[in-house]
């Protein structure tokens, strides 16, 4: 029980102090200030009832924000307001800077007091909604901490097959290895071939089933990349920041060295990682054109003759020089030859293998 | 001072954050939200099965509440996918078992779902409540007993499009007389009848229920008995909707229809009696979905519905509408954003009814808020696409169907490329194209230019050559799901744009012309997909480099090979050790 430090008697107000962390202390309405549980809770622990006795108020409670808060208080421990007079009071009162907001939302949260935490909270979500990553980076000005390879959904541990766990230490190590040779432009020779004989156990147990010719070949190919793995074994699960991680999406440029720069751009920019197939994709240019070369170095494409292989990359990289600077000739040619150019191209697979219940066009079932 | 983001609540504001692709965002800012944003993330989606594993998805968000799974690729629906070729959910629900002993809600689509899958369900989460599963297969009535028998908590159980193996009508009667928190049932794709005492049982037993959808067996004169137990339905699919004609049928009938206030949604109508149509007439003002697609009833009598309903967001009929049955829902449903137009006869050659591009036409012009349609025609013009395309900008999905493949403008015989052209450049906001007749490698160009928004492209014998993929490929940022039948389409724009891919859920490509050689390739140099031949040819491994092979589906994933598959399907570049190596 206190005694109601009241200034002007006649306005039969109960007052309380409250002081905030720099050491300012103000009064404010009792009835006003109660609507908060920290505060109610002070009160009726004895506090605040004299300038000398006043409520310390959490670190994160300053001056603005306590004013902010009040005012909120003030509007809604007012009994008789509708719900629309109150919606449309939060409407306006939620419109402020990114900065005071989250200000706000902190003290708001360190007085308990929920319905601001929650209209605050709301607002803060809709400032999230349909932002990328970077996006809401620059919006809150949080810091980007997460590594390039920890944006990629990294292979852990995915079964207890040890041939899965290789797997995923050559995705790791391929990334480390490709980091290190970015920086030193040196490919060591000689850790390579310390390394050699462990893995080959590893491979040719794995490979042992396999009894393929090409076993050997096949394992000297593979040993190169599996040396690039180092550990990431058991990074602990939960945290994504001690992977480097083994990124599914290696060598997303592959053989086509040619590629357009805007074909690239769209790719890099239109890798917003769709995790609701929680897969993430890396955007870092530089380590998917070291990673091609890599692959090129190492002569992956094992089944294929190399020189083949080699026609087939030229071609595709004709075809997409060509592609990128001829096409409007092209299509010229194309509207030129007319609708003369029919299918005797479809006999192959003709339609045969269509129709059954597929209906006709093949592309719509009677759904139902 | 610099502020810095209210970390105490963050996961407060995440559970304002209800999307997907926002959870997925906010996980991807930092460390701290990645790991505030797992912690509490409830609901997962998973759109294709063998893009991840049960695993991976568990060590990541450890409080999972709801799933939902996709299986098979879409074009299974028209029985492309050979039988065997995966999609197992088994090692999900083992795995769910063991982990997320509070589960509540699976959602699969076009998986194969076994008894013991529904067993496990039904014994190992205590608060299990949403069951849904839309064109799955493998699973028979015992498994619905079973799950009918141990969920007590149930409350969804809806069966859509499914192949159940029928054993017998039985499993309803596996609810228990406790069992009372029922909010939707619907088993319109069963075949066999149910015992009706215990249908009635259970409706009468459950106040929530919202959602009853019957299958064929349920007679028409049984129906108003049910809906006098559940006036507060919102949504109901009849059964059979034919008897002999009698006036106190009739008479309960339409009474018991009067009494549903909240009724919005109706289906079923299977072997329509048209005396017995106006029985629902009391209920068509407040409609906001009709099924009638089957219904073979001609078009007076779906008029005389259809005028009624004003409120009608979402149509489904058969083309015994017409076109004049469209004028009359161009004039009458305002509201509507839906359109969804079946074939009642799609192998005969011939018309026999009077539905042509003209009514669809109509709809766009009256219907101001149509977004979605789903229409099968025997005819179409550039013309026609193009009024439809300057009527309705705010399309966001266009799947139309002209029965006869590569038929060309009725009017010009042209090839409709103008015509989807004018579509993809007019309505910026489609997300989903589907395209028949005549095409060429123009419309791709088209599509690749303006389809800036598509999501989902579905295509079949069109185009000329390699170029009208390589448009596709390269020019349509959003692009998701690319699946692609009969067309002439082989390495060159596939391995062109291979990068692309990793950016993409999926891509099928069946009866063209890709060739081993290249699915070797690619499968090689890309580890971040799976490059599945699917082929049911004998010794796949002889096949020289440059044929062709009968069907590839490629897609990322992060779970490396699959070991499930059947003989006929085989992942290129990597053995089937699941280890990276180079066949």
């Amino acid at each position: 029980m206190s005694e109601p430090d009241v200034i002007k008697p006649e306005m039969m107000k109960s007052y309380i102090w409250l002081q905030t962390a720099d050491g300012s202390i103000q009064q404010v309405e009792q009835e006003v200030a109660i609507f908060c549980p920290f505060i109610c809770h002070e009160i009726h622990a004895g506090m605040g009832s004299s300038k000398t006795y006043p409520i310390s108020l959490p670190a994160r409670v300053n001056p603005v924000t306590l004013s902010l808060i009040l005012d909120y208080c003030r509007f809604h421990q007012v009994p008789g307001r509708s719900n629309k007079e109150r919606k449309s009071f939060d409407e306006k009162f939620i419109r402020m800077d990114t900065n005071r907001l989250c200000e706000l939302t902190s003290a708001a949260d360190s007085l308990q007091l929920k319905p601001l935490v929650d209209l605050t909270s709301r607002a803060l979500a809709r400032m999230i909604e349909g932002k990328t990553p970077e996006e809401i980076r620059e919006t809150f000005h949080i810091p980007d901490d997460l590594t390039e390879e920890e944006k990629l959904e990294p292979l852990k541990n995915i079964t207890d097959d040890p041939r899965i766990r290789l797997l995923n230490r050559l995705y790791a190590r391929k990334r480390k290895e490709l980091k290190e040779k970015e920086k030193l432009k040196n490919v060591e020779v000689e850790a390579e071939h310390v390394d050699d004989r462990s893995v080959d156990e590893l491979l040719s147990f794995i490979n042992g089933e396999n009894g393929d010719s090409k076993e050997v070949k096949t394992a000297k190919n593979k040993k190169k990349n599996r040396r690039r793995k180092e550990q990431q074994k058991n990074a602990p699960p939960v945290c994504a920041n001690s992977n480097t991680s083994s990124s599914p999406s290696n060598g997303t440029k592959e053989s086509n060295g040619v590629s357009s720069v805007s074909r690239d751009d769209r790719v890099k920019g239109h890798c917003l990682p769709n995790i609701s197939e929680l897969l993430k994709l890396q955007d870092s240019e530089d380590d998917r054109f070291a990673l091609d070369d890599d692959f090129d170095d190492c002569d992956i494409g094992d089944g294929i003759d190399p020189e083949i292989k080699e026609q087939i990359d030229r071609e595709v990289e004709d075809f997409a020089r060509r592609l990128n600077s001829d096409w409007p000739e092209r299509v010229q040619e194309l509207l030129s030859l007319g609708q003369e150019r029919r299918p005797s191209l479809y006999s192959i697979n003709g339609n045969g293998c269509s129709t059954k219940r597929s209906n006709a066009s093949g592309l719509e079932k009677h759904e139902k | 001072m610099t502020y810095s983001f209210p970390e105490e609540v963050l996961e407060h504001v995440f559970s304002f954050l209800t999307s997907q692709n926002d959870r997925n965002a906010a996980s991807l800012v930092c460390r701290t939200w990645y790991e505030m944003e797992r912690w509490c993330r409830k609901r997962i989606f998973v759109g294709n099965c063998y893009a991840v594993n049960p695993r991976v998805l568990i060590r990541r968000f450890p409080e999972v509440k709801a799933v939902e799974l996709k299986g098979k690729p879409h074009f299974a629906d028209f029985n492309l996918v050979p039988e065997g070729w995966g999609g197992f959910v088994y090692p999900w629900i083992v795995e769910f078992a063991r982990v997320y002993p509070w589960l509540e809600e699976i959602r699969l689509k076009r998986m194969v779902v076994t008894d013991e899958c529904l067993e496990i369900v039904s014994k190992a989460f205590r608060n299990f409540k949403v069951l849904i599963l839309s064109s799955c297969e493998g699973f028979s009535t015992d498994g619905l007993a079973a799950v009918a028998a141990n969920c007590r908590n149930l409350r969804v159980l809806d069966l859509r499009e499914c192949e159940v193996e029928e054993l017998s009508g039985h499993w309803l009667s596996h609810f228990p007389d406790s069992f009372t928190s029922l909010e939707s049932l619907n088993i319109a794709c069963l075949s066999l009848e149910v015992s009706f005492s215990a249908l009635e049982r259970l409706v009468s037993r459950s106040p929530n229920l919202k959602t009853l959808r019957l299958n064929r067996t349920v007679p028409l004169e049984k129906i108003s008995k049910l809906l006098q137990r559940a006036p507060q339905l919102a949504d109901f699919g009849t059964g059979a909707y034919s008897a002999e004609i009698r006036p106190d049928v009739y008479s309960s009938l339409q009474e018991a229809f009067s009494g549903c206030k909240k009724l919005k949604s109706l289906s079923g109508f299977w072997d329509v009696v048209p005396a017995y149509l106006p029985a629902v007439f009391p209920v068509c003002s407040q409609l906001t979905y009709l099924n009638l697609s089957y219904a073979t009833t001609q078009s007076p009598d779906l008029i005389k519905v259809i005028s009624q309903c004003h409120n009608l967001q979402r149509l489904v009929v058969l083309d015994y509408i017409e076109d004049m049955g469209l004028d009359t829902v161009a004039v009458t449903c305002k509201d509507l954003r839906e359109l969804v137009v079946f074939p009642s006869d799609p192998f005969v050659a011939d018309a026999n009814v009077l539905l042509t591009e003209e009514g669809l036409v109509s709809v766009s012009q009256g219907c101001s808020k149509l977004q979605s349609v789903l229409y099968f025609c025997r005819q179409m013009s550039n013309s026609a696409l193009i009024s439809i395309s300057k009527n309705r900008p705010n399309l966001t999905c266009f799947r139309l169907c002209i029965l006869e493949p590569r038929a060309p403008d009725y009017l010009t015989f042209e090839p409709l490329d103008v015509g989807f052209g004018s579509i993809v450049e007019n309505c910026k906001e489609l997300t989903r194209l589907s395209m028949s007749g005549l095409l060429t490698d123009r419309v791709f160009e088209y599509i690749g230019k303006h389809a800036k928004k598509l999501d989902m492209l579905s295509v079949a014998f069109a185009g000329d050559s390699d170029l009208g993929l390589h448009h596709v490929l390269s020019g349509c940022e959003s692009l998701r799901k690319l699946e692609i039948r009969d067309c002439p389409f082989g390495d060159k724009a596939l391995l062109a744009n291979a990068s692309k891919l990793l950016t993409m859920r999926s891509l099928w490509m069946s009866s063209c012309f890709v060739s081993f050689g290249a699915c070797k390739l690619l499968g090689q140099k890309m580890p971040g997909l799976n490059v599945e031949v699917i082929d049911e040819r004998e010794n796949l491994n002889l096949l020289p480099e440059n044929a062709p092979v009968e069907k590839v589906y490629i897609y990322r994933t992060v779970s490396g090979q699959r070991l499930d598959m059947p003989d006929f399907v085989r992942i290129m570049g990597k053995d089937k050790n699941g280890v990276y190596n180079l066949l």
